[in-house]
């Protein structure tokens, strides 16, 4: 007997008893709109393919991954550099988790172009908006998993925003980390919600999800002036797959595959080029030589959150994501019927765009953190060599004190150093001598006051020094009062 | 068969993969595997986190003391050098780096630093001849002579600046960011990197004894303004 037979003749036993081929050969063959097999509707699957694997490549980090406070990093460093593949499990596993969040995102504003969202698929949509949520947990969760210096700052700040909630913040916090502060408990919590509570709710939602799509047919492909009214869609949609469908295996089922092929052929190549992220140092609080930073996915809101003005955050920070989530439940609910094309729907594809334009500008605004100080800058950025070349005993002790007051982690020197302040290539040119003095001495803009900080000579010095800072074709900014001044000084 | 020799190709071609796992440019290094702070002991990252800043990247045309001068290398000792590192130099921009000092780097750290130092940039046989480090303050009176002898020729006759050496060495305000030592160091080591000559080099061949270099770094000393500790008053570079 051969494999193949053999393998047949168990499958025909099974399902002799079980009776599942049945239903499940219906179900791959259900008729889709011939419109609707495109390239355009092959995000959903592959974030399903994604979360597959995510699930496989977590089972395996699962087995050696120690979920406490003081073994947690050791065992993700085991991971990285001890254990044969291990750094490209969690490799797979963390660009996973990327390219997850990514095509969520994709495969959600795809249907919200295409109007997928609307009568009768409103609860699709719901199920869609809890699996996005949970996916996001997922993301947080998991970054926490990897205990490291970020995941332990993150911590804090997100416990430190759930503290804010008026009246039972100290108990959130408490419930959140299991104790008052980041402890042992702390990290068996996060390993519960990421191996168990999150992926229960996302098989669930997920297997509700797909029964919708069976059971409603996937939305067909908007034309502009198809309106959809609750009356008629229903006989509507029944007539275009039964004159104009296909079964879903294999005339639109073979896109999916090999987009699902693709994305996971790029995963492999990512990992394996880009290798595991972190762990970086120690998540030991002692140590505050620290940049933490979240996640991507994350770091829009940690942009937003830096940038809010002092007397909205806590506002804002509990009352924003209630309101952000609360608008993407009730978007089939405001716009349950109509136009489905997006070339009909100006209003809905300026919010999508405005949404995702201001995430992408907080993403990058968040990469550089342009209002957070370079703290190691003074002793680690050396002075750029065409500064210290020619300047005269003064202008380079001016040099020395810039570094050792730490003015650059605020101010770039040739593009090294912090970009709280204008960088001081060109200080020179926008302000005279007397006006850096005042500037140092009294502070101004966003700018503290260094006067009570500084002895006149350290002034004196590094305003020598930041006199100097012009182009050599560009002369320096002058007083055109100072000559007159001088005469007046003689008389 | 055609099956089989599929099959054959494909595992070939998983086991070279697997074999080539170890050399994919994700593979996290040995040297990437993260350290607490305390725990660094090459030269170069305590070195470029440190002291690049105001010593520049190679140890050279930084702002403060040229460390990869062989003549400074040369003279100074490797307690003074600790010393300096760990407690800093006061009232200059030398901070201290040592933990029992407020700094962040640890004994043995510091001991990797001059080691490195030692091994990178003190070359050649020890110097001869060469002032101590150290002495006692000479006489300013006699340090204006040996300025007019071996320094005014570039520095200008009051130590103004010339054109070969622009700005003043005589300027309050940087007399008063510098230490004694620190103009006593310049005077013997110089600054190889821009162009400041050792103790024997100018004029040629007639090297500065040791209480000349004490008479010329009083002279500058003296015209240091001194004020009543904790008073600061106007300085005023005109």
């Amino acid at each position: 007997m051969s494999p193949s037979q053999i393998i047949h003749k168990v499958g025909a036993w099974l399902d002799h008893r079980l009776g599942l081929s049945g239903p499940l050969i219906e179900a791959a063959q259900h008729p889709v709109p011939r419109s609707s097999a495109s390239w355009w509707y092959v995000f959903g699957s592959a974030t399903f393919a994604v979360m597959v694997l995510q699930f496989l490549t977590g089972l395996c980090l699962a087995t050696v991954y120690a979920p406490s406070a003081d073994r947690a990093w050791q065992s993700l460093i085991y991971l990285n550099y001890d254990q044969p593949l291990g750094w490209f499990i969690r490799a797979l596993h963390g660009w996973g988790s990327n390219f997850m969040v990514g095509l969520v995102c994709i495969h959600m504003a795809q249907v919200f172009l295409f109007g997928a969202h609307k009568y009768p698929r409103e609860l699709t949509w719901l199920a869609g908006v809890v699996l996005l949520l949970a996916t996001l947990g997922m993301a947080f969760t998991g970054q926490v998993l990897r205990f490291d210096q970020d995941a332990y700052w993150g911590l804090g700040i997100g416990a430190a925003i759930a503290g804010r909630t008026p009246f039972i913040g100290g108990r959130i916090v408490k419930m959140i980390l299991g104790g008052p502060i980041i402890a042992g408990e702390t990290l068996s919590r996060f390993f519960t919600l990421h191996v168990f509570v999150i992926p229960g709710l996302l098989i669930s939602f997920v297997g509700l999800h797909l029964f919708l799509v069976l059971r409603l047919g996937i939305n067909e492909w908007p034309m502009p002036g198809r309106i959809v009214r609750r009356e008629t869609y229903l006989a509507e949609y029944h007539r275009m797959v039964s004159t104009d469908g296909e079964p879903f295996f294999p005339y639109a089922a073979q896109k999916d595959l090999v987009f699902i092929g693709l994305i996971i052929a790029a995963l492999i190549v990512t990992a394996a080029v880009m290798g595991p992220i972190g762990p970086n140092g120690e998540p030991d609080p002692a140590i505050i030589q620290t940049v933490p930073r979240p996640d991507f996915f994350f770091l829009w809101l940690f942009s937003a959150f830096a940038l809010l003005p002092p007397w909205t955050e806590t506002f804002l920070m509990l009352t924003g994501p209630v309101v952000a989530i609360g608008l993407l439940f009730a978007i089939p609910f405001i716009s349950g019927t109509g136009e489905k094309s997006y070339r009909r729907r100006p209003f809905s594809v300026m919010i999508l765009v405005l949404v995702f334009m201001t995430i992408g500008i907080l993403i990058y605004l968040g990469t550089y953190s342009p209002w957070s100080p370079h703290m190691e800058a003074w002793s680690g950025a050396p002075t750029p060599v065409e500064y210290v070349k020619g300047r005269t005993p003064l202008e380079l002790q001016g040099a020395i004190l810039i570094q050792a007051k730490q003015c650059r982690n605020c101010h770039s020197l040739g593009g090294q150093g912090g970009m709280r302040g204008p960088a001081l290539d060109e200080t020179a040119t926008r302000l005279t001598p007397d006006q850096i003095v005042r500037q140092i001495v009294q502070g101004g803009g966003n700018m503290p006051a260094y006067g009570k900080n500084l002895s006149p000579a350290e002034v004196n010095a590094i305003v020598a020094f930041l006199a100097t800072m012009h182009p050599a074709h560009q002369p320096p900014a002058h007083n055109a009062a100072r000559p007159a001044l001088a005469r007046v000084d003689q008389r | 068969m055609i099956v089989r020799r599929r099959a054959a190709v494909a595992a070939v071609f998983a086991l070279s993969l697997l074999a080539g796992c170890d050399r994919l440019p994700g593979k996290p290094k040995e040297s990437q595997r993260p350290l607490s702070p305390a725990q660094v002991k090459s030269f170069d990252v305590l070195y470029t986190q440190n002291c690049a800043g105001c010593h520049g990247a190679a140890g050279n045309f930084g702002a403060a003391t040229e460390l990869a001068n062989p003549a400074y290398q040369a003279l100074v000792d490797d307690a003074t050098l600790s010393r300096i590192i760990r407690q800093g130099v006061p009232a200059t921009a030398m901070p201290s780096f040592a933990q029992s000092a407020g700094g962040y780097l640890t004994d043995a750290q510091i001991a990797i630093l001059i080691d490195g130092m030692r091994a990178r940039w003190k070359s050649g046989p020890p110097l001869k001849d060469a002032p101590p480090y150290a002495a006692a303050p000479g006489d300013p009176a006699q340090g204006a002579q040996v300025f007019a002898r071996s320094c005014a020729s570039c520095h200008g006759p009051d130590g103004k600046g010339g054109a070969r050496a622009p700005g003043s060495i005589v300027d309050r305000s940087y007399l008063m960011l510098v230490s004694d030592q620190a103009l006593r160091t310049l005077v013997i080591a110089g600054r190889r990197d821009l162009g400041h000559p050792d103790w024997r080099q100018y004029p040629p061949g007639q090297p500065l004894t040791a209480q000349q270099v004490a008479d010329v770094v009083a002279w500058l000393a003296a015209k240091r303004p001194r004020f009543a500790p904790g008073t600061w008053q106007s300085v005023s570079t005109k």
